[in-house]
């Protein structure tokens, strides 16, 4: 038993990626958002090295129809660069923490143009070997109901109702149960003692 | 007796299995070219049959309502049977089956719910096409829980198996 644990978690150990293994970027896959609002797009990576003084992140926008991606923010040495000239000049802020490897971005006012995809690529040097990740943006006018949502709540909440209902039912059949059982245990008790009283006197 | 309990027990079988094809099978409203459920919608280009989604201007919620009510119809009637069986053995002399007849009866409200909310919100306008088999057999098997379960309210348990 214990030879099959030893095995099992030096396997285990092999399969863990190794320290050379590179930096893991975690965005969204799809955020729906409806015009004129704001929207947070979450970057976070996972690294097996400390989070460096000189870590960077980058992200950069493809809009639906065009064939290329524009970079519209980076931050670097400590300091976050926003877009200042291309489609989200003052519509764009950096509200992540770079400290706990975080690096979101704020879009506000958002409008149909702003279709498209964002992607997030993040470095902790000198971890830097890794792959960008996408986040796609839709944006709507009114938030469609996602399908199936309505359907699984009702049928959850009936099929809820009916469970508890019966477990309410044989809960209180235990209850009186127990009532008529004790009752019955007193009411022996009762003329039981009565008997002894009375051959007592006599 | 046990010819009774069979004809019962045939009853409730079939009113499952006429809701489960109400529910599944894609036939609640057809044109000559589409048939369409509650699910989604074929469409017949070139000769072959394709699937396609359930066209957007449908109202999700209504459209939601249905599919909930139609399943929980189908899995009310599904326990009832295994609660009619249950009771067969369970319930003492001259007692009535009416665990049974209630969750019939739950079964029936919601196909009754589901029938309903299709035939009033949808297909109001057009023109060209018809009811499918799933939606008649939707209504059929109204009538075949409704029935089951006042026959499951009424009859009384005869002989102690």
């Amino acid at each position: 038993m214990l030879t099959i644990l030893a095995l099992a978690s030096v396997i285990l150990l092999g399969i863990v990626p190794q320290q050379s293994e590179g930096i893991v970027i975690y965005t969204g896959w799809e955020r729906h958002a409806l015009v004129g609002s704001d929207i947070r797009l979450s970057c976070s990576f996972f690294s097996w090295r400390w989070t460096s003084d000189d870590v960077t992140f980058s992200w950069s926008y493809r809009s639906d129809g065009a064939r290329d991606a524009i970079s519209i923010f980076h931050y670097t040495g400590g300091a976050p660069y926003v877009d200042n000239k291309g489609p989200f000049r003052d519509r764009l802020e950096f509200v992540g923490n770079p400290g706990r490897r975080d690096g979101s971005i704020l879009l506000k006012n958002l409008d149909y143009g702003d279709n498209g995809t964002f992607t997030c690529d993040a470095k902790n040097p000198p971890d830097i070997v890794g792959r960008a990740s996408s986040v796609r943006l839709l944006v709507f006018e009114k938030v469609p109901i996602q399908a199936g949502v309505i359907t699984g709540s009702i049928i959850g909440a009936v099929l809820g109702l009916l469970l508890l209902i019966v477990v309410i039912y044989y809960f209180m059949r235990f209850l009186v149960a127990r009532r008529v059982f004790n009752l019955s245990v007193s009411k022996h008790g009762k003329k039981g003692k009565g008997k002894e009283g009375s051959q007592q006197r006599q | 007796m046990l010819v009774l309990l069979a004809g019962i027990f045939l009853l409730h079988l079939t009113s499952i299995i006429l809701l489960l094809v109400a529910t599944i099978d894609n036939a609640w409203w057809m044109t000559k070219t589409m048939s369409t459920d509650v699910w989604a919608r074929w469409i017949l280009t070139n000769g072959t049959w394709s699937s396609n989604d359930l066209p957007s201007y449908y109202p999700q919620e209504y459209l939601q309502a249905v599919q909930a009510s139609s399943i929980l119809a189908c899995i009310f009637s599904s326990l009832g049977l295994f609660v009619f069986v249950g009771q067969l053995f369970t319930l003492s002399k001259g007692q009535r089956f009416t665990f049974s007849g209630i969750f019939q009866l739950i079964a029936c409200l919601c196909i009754m719910i589901a029938a309903s909310i299709y035939t009033d919100i949808f297909h109001k306008k057009e023109l060209d096409g018809w009811y499918g088999h799933s939606f008649i057999l939707a209504w059929i098997s109204f009538a075949f829980t409704f029935i089951s379960s006042i026959i499951y309210f009424v009859l009384r348990k005869k002989t102690a198996n």
